[in-house]
């Protein structure tokens, strides 16, 4: 028998126990994982997408003209499996959930087949084969979809945390603060020197203290995006006192052949907030009778 | 090399450059290193891994240690199927770059180490650094 007929055969079949199939998943879903998201997941709601997805098991074996073909993302099959995945994602039912809703699904159809097909031993294993052929296919598609949605969301947070991480601070009338945490990598060097000396421009900034407290690895790449950004602070007239660098970071750059050498350098921002304050004539002073 | 190896990664995007210094700087940690040690070898190998990803796209970064009860003994083996170094004798000089850089790098991570070794042909660079301490 070819595999065109037995695909024509396990889809008339499917069709034939079709509220039969539905049933029975609804019932093996709401066992498994209904309880653990009470009023998420509706029997409506299961029926609908049983109801859609078998609709579209008939549309997709109608397609196959010489055995399966692979499910891609594109078809209307592979969407719906996207789209499920994503959809349970976004209202926080786990991917092992939306797997076990697909491993249900087979169970039940498997089950179905058995009562409905006893016929001839040999179909029913090729029609074994070929259900469990796409239903592999739609698994790892909902595994796939499930990390798209993710690094979705990560790309995303990344997004909002680059914008996060450059702030420009005044600290007082002509003196900034530019606080670097984190990997300095070309981007945010970018950032952080535009930032900077739009800043140094709209509020004059006579001294900038930038602090790499927060710099966890100084290596030349960083060294040459930091020394750019001073030069550039230097041209538009601000002085620039470099504050925090650690024991082992100085050892680590003077061993790399990295000097700074015309920038005034503090062991911690306390005393970078002094100097920066003398450069611009002012200084902390305690209030007279407080202690 | 006796011993075993702690780690292999892959270096093909920049965040493989920060993976593959925290590693390293965290198995440094583990075999007693001191913190300034950690801090060098978590440098050579983010110069050695940008260096990779710059001229070579991709390669990879072995972690691997031969302690003995003596002398902690920890090697980082940097390997790329690019170009290649066409001048290794200018480019373990100070100031001497190709790629737009400070010219620091190789020289650089010379420094931060004990033993530097380099080879490299067209489409095979290899830069081992080791890092040996006596135990206190």
């Amino acid at each position: 028998m070819s595999a065109k007929t037995n695909i024509a055969e396990l889809s008339a079949l499917l069709e034939q126990s079709r509220a039969a199939i539905i049933d029975e998943w609804k019932r093996t879903v709401m066992d498994l994982v209904g309880h653990k998201y009470p009023g998420v997941l509706s029997m409506d709601e299961l029926h609908r997408h049983a109801d859609l997805k078998l609709a579209a098991f008939s549309a997709y074996f109608a397609s196959c003209r010489e055995g399966l073909v692979t499910v891609t993302k594109e078809s209307p099959l592979g969407k719906m499996v996207y789209d499920l995945s994503s959809d349970h994602d976004t209202r926080g039912i786990k991917p092992v959930d939306t797997a076990l809703y697909l491993v249900a699904l087979k169970k039940a159809i498997s089950h179905q087949l058995v009562c409905a097909f006893p016929d001839s031993q040999e179909q029913f294993v090729e029609f074994l084969e070929l259900l469990h052929g796409l239903m592999d296919q739609l698994t790892i598609l909902s595994f796939d979809a499930y990390a798209t949605t993710r690094e979705k969301v990560i790309a995303q947070q990344s997004q909002s945390l680059m914008e996060l991480s450059t702030p420009v601070i005044v600290l007082w009338n002509n003196v900034l603060l530019l606080p670097l945490v984190g990997v300095i990598d070309t981007i945010r060097a970018r950032q952080f020197t535009e930032r900077m000396l739009e800043a140094i421009t709209r509020h004059e900034g006579i001294v900038t203290i930038i602090d790499v407290t927060g710099v966890p690895v100084f290596d030349t790449g960083v060294a040459r995006h930091i020394m750019k950004a001073v030069d550039a602070a230097q041209l538009l007239g601000s002085r620039v006192v470099m504050t925090g660098i650690s024991p082992e970071g100085a050892q680590t750059l003077t061993k790399l052949g990295i000097s700074f050498a015309n920038v005034i350098s503090r062991v911690s921002l306390r005393a970078g907030v002094a100097e920066a304050l003398k450069l611009v004539g002012r200084r902390i002073e305690s209030i007279a009778g407080a202690n | 090399m006796n011993g075993s190896i702690l780690q292999h990664l892959a270096v093909t995007t920049a965040t493989d450059i920060v993976r593959a210094r925290s590693v390293a700087r965290q198995e440094a940690a583990r075999i007693g290193f001191g913190l300034a040690d950690q801090t060098r070898l978590a440098t050579a190998v983010s110069e050695l891994a940008r260096n990779v990803l710059k001229y070579a796209t991709e390669g990879s970064c072995t972690i691997h240690e031969d302690s003995t009860p003596v002398e902690m003994r920890l090697h980082i083996t940097m390997e790329d199927h690019g170009p290649g170094i066409p001048d290794i004798t200018a480019a373990m000089k100070d100031g001497y770059s190709t790629g737009g850089g400070m010219g620091a790098g190789l020289p650089g991570t010379r420094r931060l180490v004990d033993k530097f070794e380099i080879e490299s042909s067209p489409g095979f660079t290899r830069v081992t650094i080791s890092m040996v301490r006596k135990r206190q």
